[in-house]
């Protein structure tokens, strides 16, 4: 199919769909909303699943539709320019399906690809502990192999929608000898059970999208490890990266949409007719074109190849630009931004000048990504 | 999507560059335009050019740039692509312009007037203007060129040492018109100083990282320190991004895509910042020698300062890609 056509397809099934049930979602969800509709998003991935968009460039063989990046460009172009809602599969689809697909197994495939594919089946990531934020490789949870299942003790935190989650790809300590990064396996561990706790984190907006997750010997089958015990770490790295490329365009057009609602505020409420904030909104335009332009400039890695440090300079360019954007949207607004709704209801421009302090922290702070660059990248000698 | 070097032009950046390592220095310019023809790259064969385009200039700008070789290069290559693609009256300066017998320089700014065919008025600034033997001057928003001969030159001592400014005045000199879209001419020259200053960000950047992984301090490397490490890394997210964001200036300029009125100052601004402060932080994190006239750190400040100076200040530039992008 030509891309204009495909284009055409993606435009026509998210008109039709996006309407009745799912009018109401329009724009809802994502980061710092991911309290809003929750039933309802959940019913949108399993229609999306039944359209067959998800696992766009995923091999046909293994129940994707084998789409060249140009495509899955355009449906991520689409999808945000509908407004369409914030995904929830999104851990599931862009984390560990292309981990199963570059170092699962043909059983692990058939078994947990198409609840990904369906929409049916939420993931969550277990990564993050309290003793393991940025030294990731300190993770402490500990998986014990007997009877034919894991058996896990530990806690993780920062375990973005723990809470809709069926399923947890989880980090866990299996080798307590080993030196510490091999020590390391990669569990797929059910969330519906006896010995998983899930305690929900109130952020800095006063809502709750993280949560910490408590294993107290809760289980998980034998064949519920992707690659060998101890290979947990390469598994997990190898795919940190992967989620780059093609959603970051997506990403853009959800940052464009900001930016318009904080130009639209400062014309109406006048503050444009300030020079400095006229210069930054003017700095904020220029650099939201840099990163398209830098992002589209890295496009067209292969699935589930380890990310170079394109996925670092990717990360400390989108982040540092959105918390910027954060904090223009409060000066912008003005005195208002100091007062809420009732029950601590933000504004837009509140939830984003919050909720982006979180943008330099999460999936590796801006010092890690730092590190990563200078070492990995320049060759800077370690400290 | 991504505008990569085609084959062609990946082994004309690796000409240019082996050439920028045997002859960097002022005795270049013969051989650079002989040997090499690359004041001609955008000038049809028929006039003695290579036939190739705009994105071949830029890349040569861009290894001609990264190492700050002394020679007019921008402003008579842009020449050669302005007026290959003007009337036929500017037909006959093309020859020369891609032999380099003939050098060129831009004047865009100033109080220079048309009038019956004759330009009259002065304009300061003018890059590559000390040794041009023909000028291109807007006026009424088209070029019109004017023979070295006709006019007053003025050779100004430059902060950059590396690229001649002058200060130029015409009275009733007699101008031919070329046919060619001064304002274009403009956007195109930007387009240039961004792309041969994202490439000389990436010297500074590449030359500080091996500096910090040889010099040694409290006996260990000195780029081995966290708070050093940090500062390359965010250098090479600006250096990733502006080279980026140049390529695709170029891609504006030279195949149509997007939109270059707004690419243009953009890539300017954008990279050309981002050479300054790598050639900042060059010469802070060098130390004592990066102050010193011996090391090339101080040319690229000077250098970066000058692109950021002309053609459009940053705050100018800034104003104008808000205003074309309809922001205010």
């Amino acid at each position: 199919m030509e891309d204009e056509e495909f284009r055409a397809s993606v435009r026509e099934w998210l008109a039709t769909n996006l309407g009745g049930d799912f009018a109401g979602l329009v724009g809802k969800g994502g980061p710092g909303r991911e309290h809003e509709f929750v039933e309802q998003r959940l019913a949108w991935e399993r229609r999306l699943g039944e359209g067959r968009w998800i696992g766009l460039g995923w091999p046909v063989e293994d129940g994707g539709r084998g789409l060249p990046w140009s495509q899955q460009v355009i449906f991520y172009e689409e999808y945000a320019r509908a407004g369409a809602p914030g995904r929830v599969g999104h851990i599931g689809e862009q984390l560990l399906g292309p981990a199963l697909l570059t170092f699962g197994t043909q059983e692990q495939k058939a078994r947990f690809l198409p609840g990904i594919l369906s929409g049916t089946q939420m993931w969550c990531q277990g990564y993050s502990e309290p003793e393991a934020g940025s030294d990731l490789a300190a993770v402490r949870t500990r998986a014990e192999l007997r009877d034919k299942e894991w058996h896990l003790n530990g806690q993780k935190v920062w375990t973005s929608l723990a809470h809709i989650a069926d399923w947890c790809f989880v980090l866990a300590r299996t080798d307590p000898e080993a030196e510490r990064h091999r020590g390391l396996s990669y569990l797929l561990v059910p969330m519906h059970q006896p010995g998983v706790e899930i305690r929900p984190i109130v952020q800095i907006t006063g809502t709750s999208e993280f949560n910490e997750v408590f294993f107290d010997d809760a289980r998980a089958d034998a064949e519920a490890i992707v690659g060998a015990p101890g290979d947990g770490w390469r598994v997990a790295m190898g795919t940190l990266g992967v989620e780059r490329g093609v959603s970051t365009l997506g990403q853009q057009l959800g940052f464009q949409r900001e930016f318009e609602s904080v130009l639209a505020q400062a014309r109406g409420n006048g503050s444009i007719g300030d020079p400095d904030i006229a210069g930054r909104i003017a700095d904020a335009w220029i650099g939201l074109q840099v990163m398209r332009i830098t992002a589209e400039s890295t496009l067209g890695a292969p699935l589930g190849t380890a990310p170079g440090t394109e996925a670092s300079i990717s990360k400390l360019l989108w982040a540092t630009w959105h918390q910027r954007l954060g904090e223009l949207a409060v000066d912008v607004a003005g005195p208002s931004a100091t007062l809420t709704g009732p029950d601590y209801g933000l504004s837009d421009a509140q939830r984003l000048f919050l909720h982006t302090r979180a943008d330099t922290i999460y999936g590796g702070s801006n010092e890690i990504q730092r590190n990563i660059i200078a070492e990995r990248g320049l060759g800077l000698p370690r400290g | 999507m991504y505008e990569t070097d085609s084959p062609e032009q990946a082994a004309l950046r690796e000409t240019v560059r082996d050439f920028c390592r045997q002859y960097a220095d002022s005795s270049a310019w013969k051989r650079l335009t002989g040997e090499l023809g690359l004041t001609g790259l955008a000038i049809d064969e028929r006039y003695g050019g290579m036939g190739a385009g705009f994105a071949e200039v830029a890349v040569a700008a861009e290894e001609l740039g990264r190492v700050l070789l002394p020679v007019p290069y921008l402003s008579t290559a842009l020449a050669g692509t302005v007026l290959n693609d003007g009337t036929p009256q500017a037909d006959g300066l093309l020859p020369d312009l891609a032999s380099g017998a003939l050098t060129a320089a831009f004047v865009f700014t100033g109080d220079v007037t048309i009038a019956e065919g004759r330009l009259s008025g002065t304009a300061g600034n003018v890059l590559d203007g000390s040794e041009a033997g023909l000028f291109l001057v807007r006026a009424d928003g088209s070029l019109y060129a004017v023979r070295a001969a006709e006019a007053t030159v003025t050779p100004a001592g430059t902060l950059d040492q590396t690229r001649s400014q002058a200060t130029v005045a015409f009275r009733d000199s007699p101008a031919l018109a070329t046919g060619a879209d001064g304002d274009r001419a403009e956007e195109l020259m930007r387009v240039l100083l961004g792309a041969e200053s994202a490439a000389a960000a990436g010297h500074c950047l590449d030359v500080t990282v091996a500096h910090l992984k040889s010099r040694k301090q409290f006996g260990r490397p000195v780029g081995s320190f966290q708070a050093l490490k940090h500062r390359c890394a965010d250098l090479a997210v600006q250096v990733s991004s502006a080279q980026a964001t140049a390529r695709a200036a170029v891609a504006a300029a030279a195949y149509g895509q997007g939109d270059l009125r707004i690419l243009a100052p953009l890539a300017k601004r954008y990279c050309v910042d981002v050479f300054w402060h790598a050639a900042a932080e060059m010469i802070q994190l060098h130390g004592g020698i990066g102050f010193t006239w011996e090391h090339e750190a101080h040319r690229y400040l000077k250098r970066a300062t000058t692109s950021q100076l002309l053609l459009g200040s940053p705050a100018h530039l800034r104003r104008l890609v808000a205003h074309r992008a309809g922001l205010y």
